[in-house]
C-alpha cells in the first residue's frame, strides 16, 4: 500500500562525498534572494583549475575515501558554461578510468538550474551523453506571480515563460524530478498557490524552504502559518497526499532534540569541498566571497597545497551544543529546525562558524503548527478510510524527508 | 570571569608568548590610558600585569605604575637592569646568555625559542634548572613542527625528563611547563586570554592578549567606554569542542594561534595538539617513577591514551563529557 508519497532521498545521500565547481559566478537572473551578493561576469573557471583540483583530489586518498562521489556544478548558472562543464566530465570520467579510482562508475553530475538553457543543444547533446550519471534541478518557484516576483533578468523582465517552456522535457528525461523553492518574505502569499500550481505541471515533489538570511517582518510567521494550513487543506482534502509530497510536511519536524544523540552540526560543511576559479578550496560555497555580505571567505586551500587540514578542524568538529544558544538548545521544538553554517558565519557577532542565528526561529514554529495541523488531519481521515494504525505508523516512518 | 589585566606599557613591549613584536618605535600607552586602565583594574578587581619595553619609562609612567599592586614583565635585555633584577617574569629570546645571567629563585622565567633552536641547544636547561624555581619554554614556530619534529622532541622530553625527576627526587621544587605543569593539574590550566585575561594595548583598545594587538584586529572594547567581547563563551574551555574532550591540561591552548592556524579561536591546530600530548605523556612518565611518588603523595594518575590529537578520535568521544557539560550549563543558568 501506498498511501502517502515520499520524498526521493539524494543519490547515495549518505556515502557520497560532494565536490561543487563554481564554474561562473555570472547568471542570466538577478534573483532577489539570491544570497550570492558577489556575482560578476569575468569569474569563469579555467580549464586547468578544475584540471589540477581534480588531479589532487583523485590523487589524495584522504579526501577521496568515500564510496562514491557527487560532482556538482553551479554558478550563477552552471549551464552557461556548458563546454566548460563537458569538457570537465569528460576529464573526470577519463582520470577515473586511468587511475582504476574506486569513484568509477560510484560518481554523479549534479546540476541546479535555472532552466533557461535547458533546451539547448548544447545541454541536450551533453544529458544523451551522461545520462545514466546526471542529476539535474530546475528551480520554478511556483506561479507566474510568484516566480516572477523575485527571478527576474537584469532588465526586470520575469523568466517564468522562459523556464515553464522546458519542464515538459525535462520532466520526460527525469521523471520524478523534484524542484527546489525558495521562501522569502515577500513570497509568504503564494506559498499554497505556487505547490499546487507545480503539482499541476507534474513535478511530484516540491523541496522548498525559507531563506536563512534575516529577512522576515513582523506578522510573517502567522501569514506563514496560515498558507501552510491552507495548503495542507488542499493536499488532504484533494488526495495529493498519495501523489505528491512536500518537504514543509514531515513527521520528523518538531519535536525536542536530545542534544546527547544528535549533537552533529546540521550541514555537511566541511565534509564537502567546493573549489572557484582561481582555484581556491572552501568548506561549502556558501564560504566563497561572492556568497558573504559582510565576513572574509573561509579559504580551507588550493589546487597548489592541497588542503589546509588545520583549517578543516572546525567545521569537523562544529556541534550543536557548542553553536546553538540556550534558547536553542531548550527548544521543544527544535526537531527539524535548520541551519545554515555559512549565513551563521555571515551573520555572527564575531568571525566565527560557532553562534547559530536565530532569524527562522519564528518561521520554524509557524512550520511546525501547520505541520501538526497537517498529520492530525491526515492521519484522522486515514483512520476513517478505514487504513490500520500499523499501516500508517509504516507510511510514516518512511515519510521523514526534511528539507 | 576576569581576573587579570595585562597592560602593554609600550609599542615595544617584549613578547612574552608565541607571538613576534614586530614594532621597532617606542611609542608609550597615554599617561591617560594608563591611569584609566589601573583604575578599570582596581573598579573589577583584576591584578595587573605590567610589560615593559626594553628602554626606561619616564618618572611619570613609573609612578603610575607603581600607584597598584602588579606583576612586572620584562625583558632579559632591558636598559633597566635594576627592573630586571626585581621582575616577577623576566623573558630571554635568545639562548644565549642563559650560562651567564643571574637567576633568583624568587623570579619566573621565559624562554622564547624557536623548534631548531631548542633542538640544538636543550641541553643547556640542565644547568639552568637547579638555579631557578620556574621555567617555561615558549616555542615561536609550532605551526612548522613536522612528523620527525615530533619524534625528535618526544626524545629530548624524555631525556630533560630524568634530569627534571632527580631533581623533584632531591627535593628541589622545579617548575619546568613543558614536564612538571601536568604533574600538579587535574583540570584546564591555560592561558584564559578573553576570558580570565585581557589586555590593554597602547592605543588604549583592549585585546583578548597582546598578539592580537599586532596581528589582528579583534578588538574587544576599549579602556574609557569598557569591554565589549564578542561571542565571549568562545574563549572559554567548555566551547572549545576539542578541548573539552582533552586531558592534557598544561596546554598553552593559546587562542591567537588557534585563530591563526584554524581561523577559529576555540579551536586548536594539528600541532599544538600533538605537542601538548608528547608534553603529557613525558608527565605521565616521570609520575610513574615509583621514588617520586613517596615525595609528591598528592599527584593524580595520567591515565594511559592511544593518541596525540583528540581530533583524530572524535567519532569515539563520549557522551559522557557532553553530558556533563549539560549539567553545568543548567547549573549556571537555571
Amino acid at each position: 500500500m501506498d498511501n502517502i508519497k515520499d520524498s526521493a532521498k539524494g543519490w547515495r545521500e549518505e556515502e557520497s562525498k560532494n565536490v561543487t565547481f563554481i564554474v561562473t559566478k555570472d547568471c542570466q537572473l538577478i534573483c532577489k534572494y539570491c544570497y550570492l551578493v558577489g556575482k560578476n561576469t569575468h569569474e569563469r573557471m579555467p580549464f586547468e583549475t578544475a584540471k589540477q583540483s581534480i588531479d589532487y583530489l583523485l590523487d589524495t586518498p584522504e579526501f577521496s575515501s568515500e564510496p562514491a562521489v557527487v560532482f556538482e556544478f553551479i554558478g550563477g548558472e552552471p549551464f552557461l558554461e556548458i563546454d566548460l562543464i563537458d569538457k570537465i566530465c569528460d576529464y573526470i570520467k577519463t582520470q577515473l578510468f586511468v587511475k582504476n579510482h574506486h569513484w568509477f562508475n560510484a560518481y554523479r553530475f549534479s546540476f541546479s538550474t535555472n532552466g533557461i538553457n535547458y533546451h539547448t543543444k548544447k545541454v541536450q547533446d551533453f544529458i544523451k551523453k551522461n545520462y545514466s550519471h546526471i542529476s539535474i534541478g530546475i528551480t520554478i518557484d511556483g506561479t507566474q506571480k510568484k516566480h516572477d516576483l523575485n527571478r527576474i533578468y537584469k532588465n526586470g523582465k520575469g523568466s517564468y515563460d522562459d523556464v515553464l517552456k522546458n519542464i515538459p522535457l525535462w520532466l520526460e528525461q527525469f521523471p520524478g524530478a523534484g524542484t527546489k523553492v525558495t521562501i522569502s518574505s515577500a513570497d509568504i502569499p503564494y506559498v499554497c498557490e505556487s505547490v499546487l500550481h507545480l503539482y499541476s505541471l507534474g513535478i511530484e515533489e516540491v523541496n522548498i524552504n525559507c531563506v536563512y538570511e534575516n529577512v522576515w517582518k513582523e506578522g510573517d510567521d502567522i501569514l506563514f502559518e496560515n498558507q501552510l494550513m491552507k495548503l495542507a487543506d488542499e493536499i488532504i482534502d484533494n488526495n495529493l497526499y498519495k501523489k505528491y509530497s512536500c518537504s514543509f510536511f514531515s513527521t520528523k519536524i518538531g519535536k525536542p532534540v536530545n542534544v546527547l544523540l544528535e549533537n552533529h552540526n546540521f550541514c555537511g560543511a566541511g565534509k564537502m569541498l567546493s573549489i572557484d576559479a582561481a582555484g581556491n578550496f572552501y568548506p561549502c560555497t556558501r564560504f566563497a566571497q561572492y556568497s558573504l555580505r559582510d565576513k572574509k571567505a573561509i579559504i580551507i586551500g588550493d589546487m597548489h597545497k592541497g588542503i589546509d587540514k588545520n583549517k578543516l578542524r572546525p567545521f569537523l568538529t562544529l556541534d550543536r551544543f557548542t553553536q546553538c544558544p540556550r534558547e536553542c538548545l531548550e527548544c521543544e521544538v527544535a526537531g527539524g529546525c535548520g541551519w545554515c553554517s555559512g549565513e551563521n558565519y555571515d551573520a555572527a557577532v564575531s568571525a566565527t562558524i560557532f553562534q547559530r542565528s536565530m532569524a527562522n526561529c519564528l518561521m520554524h514554529k509557524a512550520r511546525v503548527r501547520a505541520n501538526n495541523y497537517y498529520w492530525n488531519k491526515l492521519y484522522r481521515k486515514l483512520e476513517i478510510e478505514g487504513i490500520s494504525e500499523n499501516e500508517i505508523a509504516s507510511q510514516c516512518i518512511h515519510h521523514n524527508k526534511i528539507c | 570571569m576576569l581576573q587579570y589585566l595585562i597592560v602593554q606599557l609600550c609599542d615595544t613591549s617584549t613578547s612574552y608568548c608565541h607571538y613576534e613584536n614586530p614594532s621597532r618605535t617606542p611609542r608609550l600607552i597615554s599617561l591617560e590610558d594608563l591611569n584609566a586602565g589601573i583604575l578599570f583594574a582596581m573598579k573589577e578587581n583584576l591584578m595587573i600585569q605590567f610589560v615593559y619595553p626594553d628602554e626606561e619609562l619616564p618618572l611619570s609612567y613609573k609612578k603610575a605604575v607603581d600607584s597598584i599592586d602588579h606583576n612586572t614583565i620584562v625583558s632579559s635585555l632591558c636598559e633597566d637592569q635594576n627592573l630586571v633584577a626585581e621582575a616577577d617574569i623576566v623573558i630571554f629570546h635568545e639562548w644565549t646568555g642563559l650560562d651567564y645571567f643571574a637567576f633568583n629563585m624568587e623570579q619566573a622565567y621565559v624562554l622564547r625559542t624557536s623548534k631548531d633552536d631548542f633542538f640544538d641547544r636543550y641541553a643547556q636547561l640542565k644547568w639552568v634548572f637547579p638555579r631557578v624555581k620556574r621555567f617555561n619554554i615558549v616555542f615561536t614556530d609550532i605551526e612548522s613542527f613536522s612528523e620527525d619534529d615530533y619524534k625528535h622532541y618526544k626524545k629530548i622530553l624524555n631525556h630533560l625528563s630524568e634530569n627534571i625527576e632527580k631533581l623533584l627526587i632531591e627535593g628541589l621544587p622545579i617548575q619546568f611547563n613543558l614536564l612538571t605543569d601536568r604533574l600538579t593539574l587535574s583540570t584546564m590550566n591555560n592561558c584564559n586570554a578573553g576570558w580570565k585575561t585581557i589586555t590593554l594595548a597602547p592605543n588604549g583598545r583592549f585585546y583578548p592578549c597582546p598578539a592580537f594587538y599586532f596581528d589582528d584586529d579583534s578588538l574587544i572594547g576599549d579602556v574609557h567606554k569598557g569591554l565589549e567581547i564578542k561571542n565571549p563563551q568562545l574563549y572559554s574551555f567548555d566551547y572549545a569542542p576539542i578541548c573539552r574532550h582533552c586531558d592534557a591540561y598544561q596546554c598553552k591552548r593559546c587562542v591567537w594561534l588557534n585563530k591563526k592556524l584554524t581561523l577559529e579561536i576555540n579551536t586548536p591546530s594539528h600541532e599544538q595538539c600533538v605537542i601538548s600530548h608528547l608534553e603529557r605523556n613525558a608527565s605521565r612518565k616521570i609520575l610513574k617513577n615509583s621514588n617520586l611518588k613517596k615525595e609528591m603523595k598528592d599527584l593524580s594518575e595520567i591515565p594511559e591514551i592511544d593518541y596525540l590529537d583528540p581530533f583524530d578520535v572524535r567519532e569515539q568521544w563520549d557522551f559522557e563529557l557532553l553530558q556533563q557539560e549539560l549539567i553545568k550549563f543548567h547549573k549556571e543558568n537555571y
